[in-house]
């Protein structure tokens, strides 16, 4: 498996608090790692760090070896690290498609004049991206939906359709911010579903924040558990359950 | 729904008939009415370029009604002093007014936004406006600069009739180019940095470009809208372009409906037809121009355009191209 996200000594401080605190991970092609925690543990700091959203005080971020740490977000995303946000980040006027269409920005060439005067290099780009996009919502039984802006959508129905957007240029790593909260049964069995065909078919490499413990259990090759910006466990599944300090104190189990 | 070709035919018919018809109203019209159609075109232009930052991009960037008076200035200051025809001039206006949404959007990027917003570039405004005032070697100062009587390869400037035409041609092009511009992936990426600048960037846009780019050519459009106003004066001193103005073309993005094309026609034409047909009560214009305002806002808060809407998917307005 080639390694593709490096993180080595991440560390962020707001003024005075803390709120990363040397933390190190690897993440290979096709791998899940769930990130938990409590409230308040630093979970989106750390996305917020490798995404570019917030400049790490100490630490490394590499993209297959390469340093991207204090990069802006949106080069960092070009680089091929995408994120979704905890409180989702749909474009609510704008249609189900013209949001997945948003997500292929990067894929559409034409410069200012070519989209201007409608030439057809830029006409080209367009109609590819709109294929692509189309069919992606197909693939994720959301096709009929295309139209309908998003903001008219159901909460599970958005975080899908964030997620299928975040997706669309096929960026070899995917971070996850809660991507499950607020679902129903149903559609997070569906969030699971795409996931794991993501990194089964894909090969994208998954971080994942999530709470639903069997959720984590159920899709992560590895856990990383953090209190207090501090790296406080790290293994399979298997491992963060057998260890008693993590049960207690986060798994709910005592 | 997604709109089927034969609606998208019936569009494209539509755009095209209304300047083809339009080029026929000289026929019917007197020199007042052909006063008025003119005003409508560049206030459709002005109202263009407003929506552009105020609509589209959901900027509160009131600089535009002084790119309005610097692409004027320009265009008469480049016929006077470097003896450029009046056609050539409009290009050169557009750019000057792209220069100051540069400027806005330099305010904007420095993370002044909303009312700050607001404020810094009504001040720009009005600084302009003490510009023209005290400038007045340039700019003849209160008394403003009057264009050359002079046409321009059998072009006379002072006809309204040949003006008509220039306007219409002008005005068809800018807001076919607007249209491309909103439904390609700039558009989206500009209506997406309203809707949520922090998720554009985890996309990979440039949000700084892109906000730079909706001011230029917000700028652009106002600046072009300059250099018809100043031929149609046939002069230009600083009252034109004070606050007045700017809450006229701020209420026509709101009638028309913001972040609109089909609606900044719509507001430009109803606002600038409407004062006329209460001339006939004097003192009584200002009045009748609010209670309009308010009673479509009242009845359509999303504006003239989404009336269309509601009638039909051939006025639907999409971010993408079909
Ligand atoms: N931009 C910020 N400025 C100051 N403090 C912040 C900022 N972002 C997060 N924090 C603080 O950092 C800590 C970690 O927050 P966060 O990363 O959101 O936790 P989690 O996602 O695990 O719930 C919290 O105490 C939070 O208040
Ligand atoms: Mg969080």
């Amino acid at each position: 498996m080639t390694e593709l996200l490096t993180v080595e000594g991440l560390g962020v401080r707001f003024a005075g608090l803390t709120a990363l605190d040397d933390v190190s991970f690897r993440l290979s092609e096709g791998q899940v790692r769930a990130v938990i925690g409590p409230n308040g543990a630093g979970k989106t700091t750390l996305f917020n760090a490798i995404s570019g959203y917030v400049r790490p005080t100490s630490g490394r971020v590499l993209l297959r070896g390469q340093d991207v740490a204090g990069d802006s977000p949106h080069a960092i995303a070009g680089h091929g690290i995408r994120r979704t946000f905890q409180n989702g980040g749909l474009f609510p006027a704008l249609t189900v498609l013209e949001n997945v269409l948003t997500g292929l920005t990067t894929e559409t060439p034409g410069s200012f004049l070519d989209l201007l005067l409608g030439r057809r290099r830029a006409l080209e780009a367009e109609r590819a991206a709109i294929a692509k996009a189309r069919a992606l919502l197909e693939l994720m039984s959301m096709g009929h939906m295309a139209d309908a802006r998003a903001g008219s959508l159901s909460g599970g129905q958005q975080r899908i359709v964030e997620i299928i957007r975040t997706v669309a240029s096929e960026p070899p790593v995917l971070l996850l911010d809660e991507p499950a909260v607020g679902l129903s049964p149903v559609a997070r069995a569906q969030m699971m579903e795409i996931i794991a065909r993501l990194t089964g078919e894909k090969g994208v490499a998954v971080l994942l924040i999530e709470h639903a413990v069997e959720l984590v259990m159920a899709s992560a090759d590895r856990i990383l558990v953090m209190a207090a910006g501090k790296r406080i466990a790290e293994g399979t599944p298997d491992e963060i359950r057998a260890d008693r300090a993590v049960l207690e104190a986060y798994l709910g189990h005592a | 729904m997604s709109i089927s070709p034969a609606t998208l035919r019936l569009r494209t018919a539509l755009f095209w008939a209304v300047p083809v018809l339009a080029c026929a109203l000289p026929l019917a019209t007197n020199p007042y009415t052909q006063f008025v159609l003119n005003s409508m075109l560049i206030s459709t232009l002005l109202t263009l370029g407003f929506n552009m930052v105020i609509g589209s991009l959901g900027q509160l960037a009131f600089a535009n009604v002084a790119f309005f008076g610097l692409g004027a200035y320009a265009s008469v200051i480049a016929m006077n002093d470097l003896g450029l025809p009046w056609l050539a001039t409009i290009p050169l206006s557009g750019l000057v007014g792209a220069a100051g949404g540069f400027l806005a959007s330099a305010v904007a990027l420095r993370g002044i936004r909303l009312y700050y917003l607001a404020i810094v570039t009504l001040a720009f405004g009005e600084l302009l406006r003490w510009l023209y005032i005290h400038a007045d070697r340039l700019t003849g100062g209160t008394d403003g600069l009057a264009i050359p009587r002079e046409g321009f390869l059998g072009f006379r400037l002072g006809d309204d009739t040949a003006q008509f035409y220039v306007f219409l041609a002008v005005t068809v092009v800018l807001v076919k180019g607007t249209l491309n511009l909103l439904r390609s992936r700039l558009g989206r990426s500009i209506v997406a940095v309203r809707e949520n600048e922090i998720a554009t960037a985890s996309l990979g846009i440039p949000t700084a470009r892109v906000i730079v780019t909706a001011f230029m050519w917000s700028g652009f459009l106002v600046g072009v809208a300059g250099a018809l106003f100043a031929a149609h004066i046939g002069r230009v001193f600083p009252e034109s372009f004070g606050l007045t103005q700017l809450i006229v073309g701020f209420a026509m993005v709101l009638v028309g409906g913001t972040g609109s094309v089909l609606g900044s026609v719509l507001g430009a034409v109803l606002l600038t037809a409407l004062p006329e047909y209460v001339r006939a009560f004097p003192g009584m214009e200002e009045i009748f121009f609010g209670l309009v305002v308010i009673v479509v806002l009242l009845c359509l808060p999303q504006g003239l355009a989404s009336l269309l809407r509601r009638l039909s998917p051939v006025f639907l307005e999409r971010h993408f191209r079909e």
